[in-house]
Parts: C-alpha cells; sequence; structure tokens
C-alpha cells in the first residue's frame, strides 16, 4: 500500500514489470474467473491522496486515476459541460461497483471493451497524464489507448485532464436489460457552441474510438435526432463490431445509428 | 496480520492481503451472512459496508480493508430488527433467503440517502442484487414501506 | 372432521427473521473446525479417451488427505436406464466430468494437488448438436449403451436416443387426409436455462461407525441415499442424510450431484469433507433445462377443430441420462395437453450429446412445449382466420374430455378460467399508449401441468406440553410449503395453532420415504400423510379425553388447543393435559400417516416409454401479458402481465402470490434474456453472471394475480401445488406477444435484444430442422 506516488512508482519500478498497480480491484480480483495468473505482487494506489483529488478550475476539470466512479458522477453534476462523463460515471455498472471501480483502471484495462468513461473521455478531448520512471508525460487519450499495452513496464496513469469548453454532450448505453449490465454499444457525443461535434463510441469494437467521419458529416449541422441517426447509418462502413457472448458484431454496429439518434436528442438545450 | 473494526470490534486477520474480505469475514470471523454467489460483482449478495459505504466484499482485498470499518448484516439488527427487516418480514419477502443480506445492505443505504424514494429510484438501486426467488415486486414494497414508516 | 375454514391462513415464515439476519446456516456456511475441503478434478475435453490418470504424486502434495478417483465408485446410475458412472470411467463423455476428486486441509491444497494429477486423453471425435447426434454415422456417446441396466422397460431405445416416449391415439393418418382440413406445420427451438440457485451445490460429508452422514443442499434426500449407496456399492441404510435450509433448488437439486464424491473421500480420509461447487462449475455442468427442437402438425377444420395432431419434440439429455430420461413423459400431457384433439402421435425423445447433462427445472419440458403448442395455435388461427381466444375458448379441455393418453378430465377448468381472463381484459384499458412509438403486442395462453404426487411418508408426535413434532423428509427450498403450508394444515388437524407445530428438518433416519420436494408436490403429497398421521393422533387424543371427559369422542371437538364437549365451550381439557395424561396411561401419542397417487387410469395401449401415463392432479394456468417491441435495437419490454392460476383451494393466498410473482419473472428470465450457448467445442459458454443475464428489479412487473379454487383436486383440503406452474406459460405469453406485436414468425427463445432485431430485419429466414423428418413414421423408433 503506497503512501504518495513516488512510493508507488519506485515500488512498481523495483518490481519491474512483475507488478501491478491495484486501486479498485474490480477487476483485479475477478482474475481468477478469467483464469488469469495474478501478478507476482500489487502495489495498492488507492489511498495516495494526489490520486483521489478532483481538481475544477475554469480551464479544465483534472481527475485522479483513483476517483471511484460514484465520486466522478457526484463532483460533476454541476458542471453542465461535462454531461456526458458525469452520465457514464454514474450508470455503470452496478452502485456497488462503481463505488469501487476507479478511473484509472477503466482506462488502463484494455481487455475490457465495454468500458463506459472511455468513449465519454474521448468525445470531451481529454489527456492524459501518465508517471513513466520518475517522469510525468501528458497525452491524448487516444493515443494513450493505442499505446497502453505497449507502454515500458512500471508506467502509473496519474491523472486524466478534461479541457472544460462551452458545450453540450451526452452519453448513451445499450445494455442488454435495462441496467446493471455492461452495454454492448456506447456514443458520447459532444457539441460546441460553435457547432464543432465530437462522437465517440465505446463497446463496439476492442477499443473505444472517435467517429471522424460522422463528426465531419454532422459539423456545422442544425442537430436533429431523426437526421443524426441517418447520417450515421450512411457511415457505418468503418465499424467492424466485436462478437461477443452476449452479443454478435452486427448487432453492436446496427444499433448505433439509433443510439446517435438518441444522444442527439439527450443533448438538450443549447446554454 | 491485518487490523480492521468488524461490527464496532477490532479485529485482526491472518490472511493474505489480496484475500478477498468476503472470504476473510464466513472463513477467518464466521460472519456467514455475507454469501459468496458470483464472486464477479454483479449478484450483491456479498454486500457490507466499508467506511459506511456499501461494496461487494468479494471484490475487496482484505488490504485494502485495512484499518477501515466494515459492517455486515449480523449488526443490522440491534436489539430487535430495523425497519427494512421488520417490513421484509411483514410483507412475507423472503423465500430461499440467500439473497436477503446483500439486499439490506444496498437498501439499509439506499434509503439512509434516499428517504422518501419512488418505487422506480429502488429499483435502479437494486441493479447490483440479484434475487432468482421472489421476482423483487415484494422486496421494492417493503423497501417503500419502511421508507414511509421512517 | 376438522372445518377447513378453520385453518389458519397467511401463516408468516418462521424462517424469515434468522435469514433477515444472516443467521440462517445453510450447507455452504457448515463444517466446523477440522472439515477437509474438497475440489473435483474435471476434464476440459468433450470426447476423449483416458489414457492414464496418475495421482501418486498429488498424493504426496502438503496437505492432501484423500484422493478418490473411478476405482473408488464402481456402480451406474440413472433413471430408466443406468447409464451415469461418478467419474469419467474410459472416456470422457462431456467438458466438465469429473476425473478426480481431492480432500485437503485446505482449499488452495486441494487446488494445487488437483492441478497435479497427471491426465492423459485422446481426444474422440464429439457429438455437439443433436442434429449431429441422429445422423446415421454418428459417433455413439455411449457405444456400449445395449449393456446398460435398464430400470424401466418398454421403451424404444438406439444408439444416441437414449429414450422415446410415444402415444398412439386414434387414426392420424385419416385425420390428415380429410379433405376439409388446413394442415399446418410448425418447428421451434430452445436453449439451455440455468437454475442459478443462490446456493450452489454443496455437500458436508463424514463417515462414522460404518455408516455415512450426508448433509447436503438438497431437494431429495431419499434419492441422494439411494445414488450414493449404488454408487459406492453399499446398501442403502448405510447412508444417512439430513438437510440444512436450501438457498434455491428449482430443480437443479432434484438429483443426486456432489454427494457421493464427498462421502468417499470422507471414508478415505476419515475426516468430514466439504465440496462446494464454485459458480463457473454449475454453469459449466449444471443440470439445466435441456435445449429442444419440436416439430408440430395439425390437421384442422375451418370450423377450428383439430382432428389430429403429431409432433416431435428432441430433447437434449447431453452425456448421460438423468432426468430427461424421465421427462419424455411429459409431452404426452404439455405438447399434448391445453386441447381436444381427435387423433394425436406424439414422439418424445432424449437424444445423447457430448455436453453437460441436463436435468429438471420447475415445470420441466412444460415451458418449452407450452411455448411451442401456443405458438403453434396462433399459427393454426393465422392460417383459418379464426380469433385467437375464441379458438382456445372453443378447443381447451373441459368436463369428460379426453387428454391425449386418453385419460378423462374431470371438472371445467380452463374454460372458465379463460372467460375471466377475457372478463380481466375488457376491465382494464390496453397498455398500448405506453408502447410509445414501439411495436405493441399482446397474447394471452392456457397451459397444462400436474402435482407430480408420489409417495411420502409423515409422524406426528403429540408432546406433553401440547404441541406436536411433524416429522418427514420435507425440505425448505424457499417456497414456504414445509413453514407454512405443513404447520398450517397440521394445526387444522388437530386444533392447534400452527405456531405449536414444530417441523422436524428433513432426515432419513428419523422419517420415511419420500420423493423429494419438486412437482409442486410438497404440499400435496406431505400435506396428505401429514394429514393421515394426524388423523391417528387425533383418533387417540379424542379416546384419552373421552375418557377423561367421561363422554363419547364422537361429542367432542378440538380448537385451540383444546377439546370440548360440542356446544359447551370451556367444558373440556387442553390438549397438553391430554398429552399428559396419555403419557402416563398408555404411552405418548403419535401418529404416522402415508400417501402415494391414485393412479388415474389411461387409455391402455395410447402410451409406450412413459413413466406417468395419466395425470392424478391436473392443473391449469392462464397468462396475459402486453409487451412493446423496440423496432431500432430489439430490446422488448414487458408493459403489463396477468395471471389466472388453478390452485385448487389456497391455502395461503400470500405465499402462493410470492410464488407466482418469482416463476414468473424465472419464466421472463427464460423469454428474454437467459441465453446459455454451447461452443463449437462442446463447452457452455455462459461461464458467470457477466454473460449469463437474468432479470434484474428493473426488468420486471407487478404480476395481476388471479388464484381459480374449486377445481377437483384429492390433495388435502383440496389443494393444488402452486409453486411450479406460474412459469409454464410465460415463454408462451411473451412469443405470442412479441409475434403480435412484429407480425413476425417467432420460432425460437430467448428472445434477447440481437434475436428480435435479427427477426425485425429478416437476417436470416425461417428456422427449418429438416433433421426432423415431415413424415412422423420416419423419425422414431418404436
Amino acid at each position: 500500500m503506497a503512501a504518495s506516488l513516488a512510493d508507488a512508482v519506485a515500488a512498481l519500478a523495483e518490481r519491474a514489470g512483475e507488478g501491478a498497480p491495484l486501486a479498485g480491484a474490480t477487476w483485479i480480483m475477478r482474475a481468477p474467473l478469467r483464469r488469469e495468473p495474478a501478478a507476482s505482487a500489487y502495489v495498492g494506489i488507492a489511498r495516495i491522496p494526489e490520486l483521489r483529488r478532483i481538481d475544477i478550475d475554469d480551464r479544465s476539470v483534472a481527475i485522479g486515476a483513483c476517483v471511484s466512479h460514484a465520486q466522478l458522477a457526484a463532483a460533476l453534476a454541476p458542471h453542465a459541460e461535462c454531461r456526458a462523463l458525469a452520465q457514464a460515471a454514474g450508470h455503470s455498472a452496478n452502485p456497488a461497483i462503481r463505488r469501487m471501480a476507479t478511473v484509472g483502471g477503466n482506462l488502463s484495462t484494455s481487455a475490457f471493451a465495454a468500458a463506459d468513461l472511455v468513449p465519454a473521455l474521448l468525445c470531451l478531448d481529454a489527456e492524459v497524464e501518465l508517471q513513466i520512471g520518475g517522469t510525468g508525460e501528458r497525452m491524448a487519450l487516444q493515443r494513450f489507448l493505442a499505446h497502453r499495452t505497449s507502454l515500458e513496464p512500471g508506467w502509473l496513469l496519474n491523472r486524466v485532464i478534461v479541457p472544460r469548453r462551452p458545450r453540450r454532450s451526452a452519453h448513451v448505453r445499450l445494455p442488454l436489460r435495462r441496467a446493471g449490465d455492461y452495454p454492448v454499444a456506447i456514443v458520447s457525443l459532444a457539441v460546441e457552441d460553435e457547432g464543432a461535434v465530437s462522437v465517440a463510441i465505446g463497446s463496439v469494437e476492442p477499443v473505444a474510438r472517435r467517429w471522424p467521419a460522422l463528426e465531419a458529416a454532422l459539423k456545422g449541422d442544425a442537430l436533429d435526432p431523426v437526421r443524426a441517426a441517418a447520417r450515421a447509418a450512411d457511415h457505418l462502413d468503418g465499424f467492424n463490431g466485436r462478437a461477443g457472448i452476449e452479443a454478435p458484431g452486427w448487432y453492436r454496429v446496427e444499433v448505433l445509428p439509433v443510439l446517435v439518434g438518441r444522444a442527439v436528442a439527450a443533448l438538450g438545450r443549447p446554454a | 496480520m491485518t487490523a480492521l473494526t468488524v461490527n464496532g470490534e477490532e479485529r485482526a486477520s491472518r490472511s493474505g492481503p489480496m484475500t478477498p474480505l468476503l472470504d476473510v469475514l464466513r472463513e477467518e470471523f464466521f460472519l456467514t451472512g455475507a454469501k459468496a454467489v458470483c464472486r464477479e460483482g454483479f449478484c450483491g449478495a456479498c454486500t457490507v459496508h466499508l467506511d459506511g459505504e456499501p461494496v461487494a466484499s468479494c471484490l475487496v482485498p482484505l488490504g485494502a480493508a485495512a484499518g477501515r470499518e466494515v459492517r455486515t448484516v449480523e449488526a443490522l439488527a440491534a436489539g430487535g430488527l430495523s425497519r427494512l427487516q421488520q417490513a421484509m418480514e411483514d410483507h412475507d419477502a423472503v423465500q430461499c433467503g440467500m439473497c436477503f443480506p446483500g439486499m439490506l445492505m444496498t437498501l439499509t443505504d439506499f434509503l439512509r440517502h434516499t428517504p422518501a424514494p419512488t418505487r422506480a429510484e429502488v429499483k435502479a438501486a437494486l441493479a447490483g442484487n440479484i434475487c432468482r426467488c421472489t421476482g423483487y415486486e415484494r422486496i421494492v414494497d417493503a423497501a417503500l414501506d419502511a421508507a414511509r414508516s421512517a | 372432521m376438522p372445518d377447513p375454514a378453520a385453518a389458519t391462513m397467511d401463516l408468516p415464515r418462521r424462517d424469515a427473521r434468522d435469514k433477515l439476519q444472516g443467521r440462517t446456516r445453510y450447507t455452504v456456511d457448515r463444517g466446523g473446525a477440522g472439515t477437509l475441503q474438497a475440489v473435483l478434478l474435471r476434464a476440459e475435453v468433450a470426447s476423449a479417451r483416458i489414457l492414464r490418470l496418475d495421482t501418486a504424486k498429488a498424493r504426496s502434495m502438503p496437505g492432501v488427505r484423500a484422493i478418490v478417483t473411478a476405482e473408488d465408485a464402481p456402480g451406474r446410475h440413472g433413471i430408466g436406464i443406468a447409464d451415469h458412472p461418478l467419474f469419467a470411467t474410459g472416456c470422457v463423455r462431456y467438458d466438465g466430468e469429473p476425473l478426480a476428486a481431492v480432500a485437503a486441509e485446505t482449499l488452495e491444497q486441494a487446488e494445487a494437488a488437483a492441478a497435479a494429477i497427471a491426465v492423459e486423453l485422446e481426444p474422440l471425435p464429439a457429438v455437439i448438436e443433436m442434429a449431429q447426434a441422429l445422423t446415421p454415422d454418428a459417433p455413439l456417446v455411449h457405444p456400449d449403451w445395449r449393456d446398460y441396466e435398464v430400470l424401466l422397460a418398454g421403451a424404444a431405445r438406439a444408439g444416441n436416443v437414449a429414450w422415446e416416449a410415444t402415444v398412439v391415439r386414434g387414426d392420424v393418418d385419416a385425420a390428415f387426409a380429410r379433405a376439409d382440413v388446413t394442415i399446418v406445420d410448425s418447428v421451434f427451438r430452445v436453449g439451455r436455462q440455468n437454475h442459478l440457485s443462490f446456493e450452489p451445490r454443496a455437500v458436508v460429508a463424514s463417515y462414522e461407525d460404518g455408516r455415512f452422514h450426508i448433509e447436503t443442499s438438497t431437494q431429495v434426500p431419499w434419492s441422494v441415499r439411494a445414488t450414493t449407496a449404488k454408487l459406492l456399492g453399499i446398501a442403502p441404510s448405510q447412508v444417512r442424510v439430513t438437510v440444512p435450509a436450501v438457498g434455491g433448488g428449482f430443480g437443479l437439486k432434484f438429483d443426486c450431484a456432489l454427494e457421493p464424491f464427498a462421502a468417499l473421500l470422507a471414508r478415505a480420509s476419515g475426516r468430514p469433507v466439504k465440496l462446494v461447487n464454485s459458480r463457473r462449475e454449475e454453469m459449466l455442468t449444471c443440470l439445466c433445462r435441456e435445449n429442444a427442437e419440436i416439430r408440430i402438425r395439425s390437421a384442422v377444420t375451418a370450423e377450428g377443430e383439430i382432428v389430429g395432431r403429431e409432433a416431435v419434440v428432441l430433447m437434449d439429455c447431453g452425456a448421460y441420462g438423468g432426468e430427461q430420461i424421465f421427462l419424455t413423459t411429459m409431452t404426452a400431457h404439455t405438447l399434448g395437453g391445453n386441447y381436444r384433439l381427435g387423433a394425436v402421435r406424439l414422439a418424445s425423445r432424449a437424444v445423447y450429446t457430448n455436453t453437460a447433462p441436463n436435468g429438471a427445472f420447475r415445470a420441466c419440458n412444460g415451458v418449452y412445449n407450452t411455448f411451442a403448442l401456443e405458438r403453434h395455435t396462433d399459427e393454426i388461427c393465422a392460417a383459418i382466420g379464426m380469433d385467437r381466444l375464441a379458438f382456445r375458448r372453443r378447443n381447451v379441455l373441459g368436463d369428460g374430455d379426453l387428454g391425449a393418453t386418453g385419460q378423462v378430465f374431470e371438472g371445467d377448468v380452463l374454460g372458465p378460467m379463460l372467460d375471466k381472463m377475457v372478463a380481466l381484459r375488457a376491465e382494464k384499458p390496453s397498455r398500448a399508449p405506453r408502447a410509445e412509438g414501439r411495436l405493441h403486442g399482446r397474447a394471452s395462453v392456457v397451459g397444462t401441468w400436474f402435482v407430480f404426487v408420489g409417495p411420502s411418508a409423515a409422524t406426528v408426535n403429540l408432546n406433553p406440553d401440547g404441541s406436536a413434532t411433524l416429522v418427514t423428509s420435507g425440505v425448505e427450498i424457499g417456497s414456504g410449503s414445509m413453514v407454512q403450508a405443513l404447520p398450517q394444515i397440521v394445526a387444522a388437524e388437530l386444533g392447534l395453532k400452527p405456531e405449536d407445530v414444530v417441523v422436524r428438518t428433513a432426515d432419513t433416519d428419523a422419517a420415511g420415504y419420500d420423493v423429494g420436494v419438486g412437482g409442486g408436490r410438497t404440499t400435496v403429497s406431505l400435506g396428505a400423510a401429514s394429514t393421515a398421521a394426524c388423523v391417528e393422533v387425533r383418533r387417540k387424543m379424542l379416546k384419552v379425553a373421552a375418557d377423561m371427559l367421561e363422554t363419547a369422542p364422537e361429542d367432542l371437538v378440538l380448537a385451540k388447543g383444546r377439546v370440548e364437549i360440542v356446544g359447551i365451550p370451556g367444558s373440556g381439557v387442553t390438549i397438553a393435559e391430554i398429552a399428559a395424561r396419555a403419557q402416563s396411561l398408555t404411552g405418548p401419542i403419535s401418529g404416522s400417516g402415508a400417501f402415494t397417487g391414485p393412479g388415474v387410469a389411461a387409455m391402455p395401449g395410447c402410451a409406450a416409454g412413459h413413466f406417468i401415463e395419466a395425470l392424478d392432479i391436473p392443473v391449469f394456468a392462464v397468462h396475459d401479458c402486453e409487451v412493446a417491441v423496440d423496432p431500432d435495437t430489439g430490446h422488448v419490454e414487458v408493459l403489463a402481465y396477468t395471471v389466472v392460476q388453478d390452485v385448487g383451494r389456497a391455502l395461503n393466498r400470500r405465499a402462493i402470490a410470492g410464488q407466482i410473482q418469482g416463476g414468473v419473472v424465472q419464466g421472463l428470465g427464460y423469454a428474454l434474456h437467459e441465453e446459455m450457448s454451447i461452443g463449437p467445442d462442446g463447452r457452455i459458454l455462459q461461464s458467470g453472471l457477466e454473460t449469463y443475464r437474468v432479470p434484474l428489479a428493473e426488468d420486471v412487473v407487478p404480476v395481476e394475480i388471479h388464484l381459480h379454487e374449486g377445481a377437483p383436486s384429492i390433495g388435502p383440503l383440496g389443494v393444488k401445488g402452486a409453486g411450479e406452474v406460474p412459469i409454464l406459460n410465460v415463454g408462451a405469453a411473451i412469443a405470442c406477444a412479441v409475434a403480435d406485436a412484429t407480425g413476425r414468425r417467432v420460432q425460437e427463445l430467448p428472445l434477447t435484444p440481437p434475436r428480435v432485431l435479427a427477426l425485425l430485419r429478416e437476417r436470416e429466414g425461417p428456422l427449418e430442422l429438416a433433421h426432423i423428418a415431415k413424415d412422423w413414421r420416419e423419425k422414431v423408433l418404436g
């Protein structure tokens, strides 16, 4: 159980790739069910004060890696421009898991395709701060997602930074039951006052990503749910839905247009 | 040894830091109220309060509970059933009973924060608590009744 | 005779308080100091020859106290055919089949030792699907099937067809050849359903003074006793089975399971041994409701008369026959039920595959056959252009009508129940507006089920304090029968308060034989046996009281813990006084009672290979539901659900309503959410609750419940079992409502969002089931 960020990084470095950071533990404690071997050592980071903070100023929201989903949802409630993220944090999994599972875990678990926070943060142009060795590094979330499996051992996710801009956003998830499921498809959408639209898709492919073709098609459009859904239907080509026990790949892709329509409808009025 | 407070009492566990809190409670302290059903955080049968908040004790490593306060279903009835427990009995809600320890820990906390809930809010609060016997509605009725009589 | 009207109704559960405080100790909570922990080593391949199984290294590992294998358990067990050894013997027939059992001081040590057992397997060809198993050159799951001991003669068997039950009544060919009929041909397919009882199968066994004591989570203590003995090659009297509170059964625990492993390990180690299935083991080797494939054809006149019907049902029994052998019997009464039929022939086949064995699950067989029958009925209505309710009202079984096997039904039950549902539909506005732009659908469906009677025994001891102790082998699995219905019945018979009736938990050393808790039989069979025991107790009590009060026994009545002279309240004595008096005069008062099914007749020669040819106590149900189907995602929301259920007589309306709400919701899981799929390698893909989705609180609605009383029943006070039947019609109701909403031909369950969207978008052609030939004679053995 590390007391500070420096201690944690040192402890991970000492174990040279054999150790793993442990925060909410909701993924790691299920390793036996996935029939995965446990790491030889875990470095507890859940009590490091700077990783548990949420700092909100005029320009950005900085979220410590060990902030839980429930804490994040509560902290963001008054901030309308982050609504997609608040909705993602407030509706993932179930209440007990939301109290335990952390932002850092949600972003760092590459095997978990249905993570709610990832598309929400992608559509809000979030960046991540990593500790690699003794130094901090900041990179766009999209880049982190592409590199997280090939980073040098010993790295630690420190904070996630979400820029604050005047915008509306929404997070729409499609679980197979009404609640308590991992979603089979997620659409996170944000619209800036100048008309720029960002759309991120989660759970459809192994890794969440932005949908540039649709973003271009919607830019400057007077957003309307039906028209947005139709435009989404025109741009499904690039998706290769992942087959899973719970849903086939075609299903995840075919529901995207209606989810885009719902996300547009959920945006609410311009501020 | 890992020190923690369980139902108001200082306890120490010999188990390793990655041992699920659930197993420490059941195997070491013989508090078998919390049940191991899915061990993946979906069923809620192992729910206990950790520093006052309901969590899935199957996913809490003992090390993460060190120095913290754990409250289990065994401590809910202090000198008589709690209002919620009494409502469950009055509504004939119990069947096999395996899910109730977790249901009660979830709902006790929920009603503390939401003293006058709607039916839909109670159901949403139970998203992580499965019951295989009752079909839920009577559990929801009892929770609403407990809130009303508070 | 006691007055049924005086019976206590709506008795609260005596076990609720401890369950609410986490104090109830289920089998999983037992096993004190000194108890060894056990695990099973299971095969991870669907079909293989066992070349080598070497336990030498594992035996020397730390903490290991015993390892047992096939050599320690020579017997085979089964229903109808003894085809099932305890351990894989010679070959592996399914992924998950036990190879060895290990007991050690700790679970970790047992797991480590199991992993250290050297296993060499040579993979063999496997048959995973029934279509594959039925091809002429399919590998045989049991090449030696001819050599197995047959426990019930009369059924056709061959190769991968483990069992075939047939019904033939009347001239079906002539009916189908009539010029004035429309022929409707339907096929259906359903997947498996996992019980997901919260308490997994679990046992603590010990071996002392030459006898086994098995403490276990079961519905059938006497089956556990008999099967353990058969597998171990010992006398059944050497096995004592006791059962603590059971954390859910639903049929999963209607068979012997882990008990013989723990018994063997206890004898080998000389220590108590605890064995509990992990959730993964429960998911992968659970005795599921079987997957099934159904073809049903009917010849129907323009007026809606069903002049001929024929059907074939394929039931996947997995690698061993198990309960499915028995359940082939039920097709006659479920798929062949509900309606008056001119001529009929049915075949129900249990088919071996290299997959985990299936078992019994609440209204087993009936749930999918009712789905198939009711969807087929709607397809008939569409084909002849007749209203669905009018067709049903015209054809449902009534007083004096013949069932499929020629039994004569007594009383008009389904007709008036259907009338009640029609009236309920008229009373309330449709929920169509709540569909809010989605597709709205509605259906009312009927179902026929039964009470599985069979033998039960009970003893009632009158205690000197005026209380009574009821001793049976009944088990409380959550339904409340043992803590509500039985004390209510005994109290009514003896004039006691239900609180003064002690109900002994199941112990095969203390109580007589019982079939077990399942099939809705507890209240009926154990209730009837208890009633008979009370009759003897009452006779003895009244004799003593008559002497004490110097009057004739006929002039005495029992009420409120007292015996009074008729018409003179306060004239008599307390039951406690009688008990004390009897103790000194004649010795303590006790009574014993027994019950078994009276055996209603079928038409001779109609049925072959059946365990039950006619229903002693039929039970009927009518369900109505409204759904909204999302055309964009395929999600089905249940808007309203109504049940009219035949209960004979309601002894505890509140408890029955609890069973109906719970049973309907379990049925909603089967109809909408709970999918089990089997991979090409024969392993079940859903290994936990992340992928196996049961209904959550937000997925369900309060069920509107109407109890239909007064139908004939031989049960005590006129009762029928009420806990099993609520799940019967749910798949049918949902499927028919979704078909109504979408206009699509619903042929499969569960209706998960991807399956419904595929239907709406017509991604796949209709289900064909080409392996079930249209010519009935080509598809039966017998």
